[in-house]
């Protein structure tokens, strides 16, 4: 095995081009997806106020409203059709319109009636500017209510009781900033990493057949195809691992990210998806002779994990079939496991399933092992019978 | 008039060539003609629910009185939440979240009851799992809902003790009502989000994998001289680059009606744009990618595999550099301006606008702008690329 493995060092020393090229796309992404979700959440996002009554009162919700940090007033419109095209254009993601007559309402004990529109198109941004906004809301009819009720004389400890007899104390497991970098980068990243391993390893693979050096390749293997696959494996695994574990010490070390459990698991488990993931390349590139047509499906086949990992959609509210198909791609089980050993710091005993999973990975190996055998002898028969015709 | 003429016919020349190169290769059959069909139908398949509902979640009651109870009730009642277990004590909801089965606890403390019946705030503990953003959403969107409605229950009880009832009650509790309108993604979910930016997406990476496969492969074969008409040899590039252009725009203008007007359409997801104003939008963007894509392909790629090796992170940063996710007014300067190399960016930005927003030409006019400039830029790289081709293969022919 060692001199498949060193064969395949030789390989990638001579064009070290796309391990190169490769290596600086990981970096690449690691420095995007940290510098831009470094607020982690977005904040002073541009929303905007129709303001059709002018009064103290409305003025006075713009100005609430650009003091709270999650938010800032873009413009202050005069009507709703000039706030509708600047929601259209992309300028702002929610606007609140005060009605006309609303401080003489308010005045006259009648409740007037605001009315917020975000845009879900942007879903984040939507959201959490939605959010900022019905809060600001809630505080605004809060702050009337209490008004009106000291003028009738009720003490300050029943105001709050009236005004909010019942209130959630919410507690956002190991992300309660609710960071948005936390929530991408800790499944994306691996994703990344994992998925260009397994490119790389369909190219490393299906190259061989392009060169017309399958036979050389398992002739130094001593004709086993397991050593040969295995061989051809091992460099990359170590290479990819290794950037994935250097990724998540930066991240769960150096930038904090939570981590409740066990630090070996989660390295254990970052190792076998890259090899998990290697295995499928290998089942893949075996498969299919054709080198561009092997790099075609595993461009397909990969399109679509990040999606299966379930990390940005959850998988049960996916239709039925989806629930078993990700089971295929090993970043499933990856998510479940950081999900149980970083997020709930859960021991061995709750996640060897998915560690279980990521092994059986390994026996696509053993398929794409037969393949390849396959092709060695149909290879090496059709030698004999040359000779044979030779002579 | 008559050379004008001769321009054209050396189009239409490079055109047809190129389109049986298309079609001779099976690989790049398979990226033009499969993936744009087969990615969508998927997606859309995968995202129809939209939304989390009926999240599984564990409830721990030590109140055990009415208010407790209706809560919960009403909250099982929801379509977003639905109470699965009930549990003792924390620690025995805490393995269920565990292990996956809950994703949210609500914790009634002993004091619950207590606290309503002497007009003071009752507290309810609720721990979220935020593995998924849309388990948080879910849980609270259903459970606020239900609070808003007990807190308003309460409070007219409070009131009537206070001798307050009737519409002047209703008035006081609500000095101001407020009225919400979800626009253009009216669910709030994830796949009315999600797929117009993937169809764009999808469009604009087969057609950069096709051409630079093509690209990849006249190089091995060293044959990308052939791509230059022989006549042509000795003039000026831009029409081979426009004829190939031409070639890829047409197989594309089909596949675009489908991806971006009838798909949608199919799959009800937000639609206000029209059919002519997506098409004169994508006009340039087909342009850009086209001439950004021969651009890479020329200068770049050497191999007919390789382009596949970056494929798949370059998509998922193009995803996220398109301003979708993160907002282009939070995006760091640098990103921002760095997005703008590519066609995706004002692509999808325009696109979502024109179809899921309604906005027309005038309300995507920068974006639009944009696109133009990159389709020169780069027509202006890609035949600079062909020129530097024929000058390095005529030297190494000499």
């Amino acid at each position: 095995m060692l001199n498949v493995i060193h064969r395949e060092i030789r390989h990638i020393w001579s064009e070290p081009r796309y391990l190169v090229i490769l290596t600086l796309g990981i970096v690449l992404s690691f420095v995007l997806f940290a510098t831009m979700t470094s607020e982690g959440q977005p904040k002073r996002l541009p929303v905007g106020v129709v303001d059709l009554d002018g009064s103290y009162l409305s003025r006075r919700i713009c100005h609430e409203l650009d003091a709270t940090p999650g938010v800032k007033v873009y413009r202050v419109y005069e009507n709703h059709t000039d706030a509708r095209r600047d929601m259209q254009r992309g300028n702002i993601f929610a606007f609140y319109e005060i009605p006309k007559g609303t401080y003489n309402e308010v005045l006259q004990f009648k409740s007037p009636r605001f009315v917020l529109y975000n845009n879900s198109a942007y879903l984040l941004a939507g959201t959490l500017c939605y959010k900022q906004l019905a809060t600001m809301g809630m505080l605004a009819t809060g702050a009337v209510q209490r008004e009106v009720l000291r003028k009738k004389g009720v003490g300050e400890d029943e105001i709050m009781g009236l005004i909010q007899p019942v209130t959630f104390e919410t507690h956002n497991i190991s992300n309660p900033w609710i960071n948005y970098g936390i929530y991408l980068m800790t499944t994306l990243i691996p994703a990344i990493i994992a998925f260009i391993a397994l490119m790389h390893t369909g190219y490393a693979i299906a190259s061989e057949r392009r060169r017309k050096t399958l036979r050389q390749w398992l002739d130094t293997a001593g004709g086993n195809g397991l050593i040969a696959l295995l061989g051809k494996l091992l460099p990359y695994t170590f290479w990819y691992a290794m950037l994935a574990l250097i990724a998540n010490l930066i991240m769960f070390g150096f930038m904090d990210f939570p981590m409740e459990g066990s630090w070996l698991l989660m390295m254990l488990s970052t190792i076998l998806l890259i090899f998990a993931a290697q295995c499928v390349a290998a089942l893949i590139a075996c498969c299919i002779p054709d080198a561009p047509l092997t790099m075609s499906v595993c461009a397909l086949y990969s399109a679509m994990s990040f999606s299966l990992s379930g990390f940005s959609f959850p998988i049960d509210s996916m239709p039925e079939f989806f629930h078993s198909f990700s089971w295929l791609y090993p970043i499933r089980h990856y998510f479940l496991n950081y999900r149980t050993i970083a997020i709930y710091g859960a021991g061995f005993d709750q996640c060897w399933p998915q560690f279980c999973a990521l092994l059986a990975f390994a026996a696509m190996l053993l398929g794409a092992t037969l393949m390849i055998q396959w092709h060695y002898r149909l290879e090496l028969r059709h030698d004999t019978e040359g000779k044979e015709v030779a002579a | 008039m008559n050379r004008h003429l001769l321009h054209f016919f050396d189009i239409w020349d490079v055109l047809s060539s190129e389109v049986r190169r298309v079609f001779k290769d099976s690989t790049v059959l398979l990226i033009f003609f499969f993936a744009p069909l087969l990615y969508p139908i998927i997606f859309c398949f995968m995202y129809k629910n939209e939304n989390v509902r009926n999240l599984p979640v564990v409830v721990v009651d030590e109140a055990r009185c009415d208010e407790s109870k209706r809560f919960i009730h009403k909250m099982d009642a929801t379509p977003e939440i639905s109470v699965d277990f009930r549990c003792l004590n924390l620690d025995e909801a805490e393995r269920l979240m565990q292990t996956g089965d809950a994703h949210a606890i609500f914790y009634f403390p002993k004091d619950f009851s207590q606290r309503i019946a002497t007009k003071r705030t009752a507290h309810i503990g609720v721990f979220c799992d935020m593995s998924s953003f849309y388990y948080y959403k879910a849980a609270l969107l259903g459970s606020n809902a239900v609070l808003i409605d007990e807190m308003h229950t309460i409070e007219l009880l409070r009131y009537a003790a206070d001798g307050v009832t009737g519409i002047e009650a209703e008035d006081q509790m609500q000095p101001i009502a407020y009225e919400e309108i979800t626009a253009f993604n009216p669910t709030g979910g994830y796949g009315s989000f999600f797929l117009p930016v993937l169809l764009v997406l999808v469009l604009h990476q087969t057609l950069f994998l096709g051409i630079c496969l093509l690209c990849g492969e006249a190089y091995e074969n060293k044959r990308s001289l052939l791509l230059i008409p022989a006549r042509l040899r000795n003039h000026s590039t831009y029409r081979v680059t426009l004829g190939r252009a031409l070639c890829y725009l047409l197989i594309y203008i089909p596949i675009a009606i489908l991806d971006l007007w009838f798909i949608p359409r199919w799959f009800h997801l937000p639609q206000l744009g029209n059919l002519y104003t997506i098409l004169i939008f994508m006009l340039p963007f087909f342009l850009s990618v086209i001439f950004f894509s021969l651009t890479v392909g020329n200068f770049f790629v050497r191999q007919k595999i390789t382009p596949m090796l970056c494929f798949v992170f370059f998509s998922v940063l193009l995803f996220f550099l398109t301003g979708m996710v993160w907002p282009q007014s939070n995006m760091p300067r640098f990103w921002l301006a760095f997005s703008y190399l590519f066609p995706s960016t004002p692509g999808v930005q325009g696109f979502v606008r024109i179809s899921s927003m309604g906005a027309n030409l005038a309300e995507v006019r920068s974006e639009y702008l944009a696109l133009w400039i990159q389709a020169a830029a780069y027509f202006g790289t890609s035949t600079l690329s062909m020129k530097l081709i024929r000058k390095f293969k005529l030297f190494n022919a000499q």
